[in-house]
């Protein structure tokens, strides 16, 4: 379960708060929405759970199977199981996606990987979501388009096997082809491993379309103020935000 | 290419020369060395690629001079170097193109990482003298970029092994590296 109590942060040089008293706990299996306006916490959330430099936390907790993960270091908190799908993955030249890859899950499971049976792992995950196998030997996200570089986010969450994900606005840049096969390669993910549970950072309900969500919450001011179910995400799409007031919603929900 | 050459130095100070009559490629690897390379690329049409990897404990310069002596003569310079400890490191990179060759290609592109607080300078100089030249230079000297380190914790690398990979891929920068032939200083890499 992972649970976030409270939480305020803000980035490090400066104290103005940008999440604020956010509470949200995600249990075995569910799949969470976040939807708000730009500039309201959403990216900030996924980047400090996953403990990102920039930020620093007031206040609160962030818990993982009821065990603190606020003084984890960032390869820690993977560990522990969280995978941050980024909303634009950076590219690291000279660095080849097989071999971050491998290092990346011999870390993980603290074991060696044998090299045969990677490789042929990578070449089936590289089909599944429809990634050319030559950018197995390509420096880590280099030259890659929009849409390449969502689906290699997608094949490392396949290869590593994380129990909290966090996708972090995956439908930017993917055309409807993509977003489809990137999806039904979540859902498959899900489908396997039950326990996993799923936090979507969207600004569309297109997304929800493909991941059913069991609740979506509305951000604003660093904090939810409004929960539902997907409806409440196509009542933004065609209302907008300005009309949430208006809208029906569990404002307790934690 | 027609040449490939690999150099390797450790701990020297040394004074290169060539002239380059068919294209060719050159892998120069230095450890905590002070080096000076003067090439001349003499006929029409030749490709130079020359790459300048160097791990730096003490004070150290590199220094190149390029002259491009015939038309259509092609370099391009990749100079990357780590300063690991609190030592200076000096880059003068020069290429040089003399007003009678037209069509030629004159680039270059140098970074230096400062793992500590070592103090690092480059000098790119480009002296082109014929309007029908193409000519780039980019310098960087820094840090790994912190962003680049969290991606990779953020898969599980712990900040050691990110730093592992990301030093092997900036100090051996070319695909088609023949890695028997560098072995001293693939090691060194891994003490870093």
């Amino acid at each position: 379960m992972l649970e976030i109590k409270n939480l305020s942060c803000s980035v490090v040089d400066n104290d103005i708060s940008i999440l604020n008293d956010f509470s949200l706990t995600i249990k075995e299996g569910e799949v969470h929405v976040i939807m708000g306006p730009n500039g309201t916490g959403k990216s900030t959330l996924a980047k400090v759970i996953m403990g990102h430099y920039k930020y620093k936390v007031l206040d609160g907790d962030i818990l993982i199977d009821g065990e603190s993960i606020l003084n984890l270091d960032v390869d820690l908190r993977a560990k522990k199981g969280l995978f941050l799908c980024m909303q634009d993955p950076i590219s690291i030249d000279g660095v080849s996606n097989s071999e971050f890859l491998r290092t990346a899950k011999n870390s993980i499971t603290g074991s060696k990987t044998n090299l045969y049976s990677f490789i042929q792992d990578m070449e089936q995950a590289m089909r599944d979501v429809c990634l050319d196998s030559s950018m197995m030997h390509r420096s880590l996200n280099q030259g890659f388009s929009g849409g390449e570089k969502k689906k290699n986010e997608i094949l490392q969450m396949k290869f590593l096997k994380p129990k909290y994900i966090i996708l972090d606005e995956l439908d930017s840049g993917l055309d409807v082809d993509s977003l489809r096969i990137v999806c039904e390669n979540i859902n498959n993910y899900m489908k396997t491993n039950k326990d996993c549970s799923l936090l979507i950072i969207t600004h569309y309900p297109r997304i929800l379309e493909y991941l059913k969500p069991d609740y979506v919450h509305i951000l604003k001011d660093g904090s939810i103020q409004h929960t539902g179910d997907i409806n409440l995400a196509f009542d933004v799409e065609k209302n907008g935000y300005s009309s949430i007031n208006n809208l029906s919603g569990d404002d307790s929900f934690e | 290419m027609n040449k490939i050459l690999y150099v390797v130095d450790s701990n020297s100070k040394k004074d290169y020369h060539y002239d380059i009559t068919s294209d060719t490629i050159i892998y120069h690897f230095s450890i905590n060395s002070t080096i000076k390379v003067d090439i001349n690329i003499i006929n029409e049409g030749v490709q130079l690629y020359y790459y300048y990897n160097n791990i730096n404990y003490d004070d150290n310069s590199f220094s190149i001079q390029v002259h491009h002596l015939n038309q259509s003569t092609h370099s391009e310079l990749f100079i990357h170097g780590v300063n690991v400890l609190k030592n200076r490191l000096h880059y003068n990179v020069e290429g040089i193109v003399d007003k009678d060759f037209s069509n030629c290609i004159c680039n270059q592109e140098n970074q230096i990482i400062n793992l500590k607080s070592g103090k690092s300078t480059i000098c790119p100089i480009l002296k082109i003298d014929n309007y029908n030249v193409d000519s780039n230079h980019s310098a960087y000297i820094g840090r790994f970029s912190e962003e680049k380190l969290f991606y990779m914790m953020s898969r599980g690398l712990t900040r050691k092994d990110s730093y592992r990979l990301l030093l092997n891929g900036f100090l051996l920068n070319s695909d088609s590296l023949d890695a028997s032939k560098i072995v001293d200083f693939t090691k060194e890499i891994n003490k870093i």
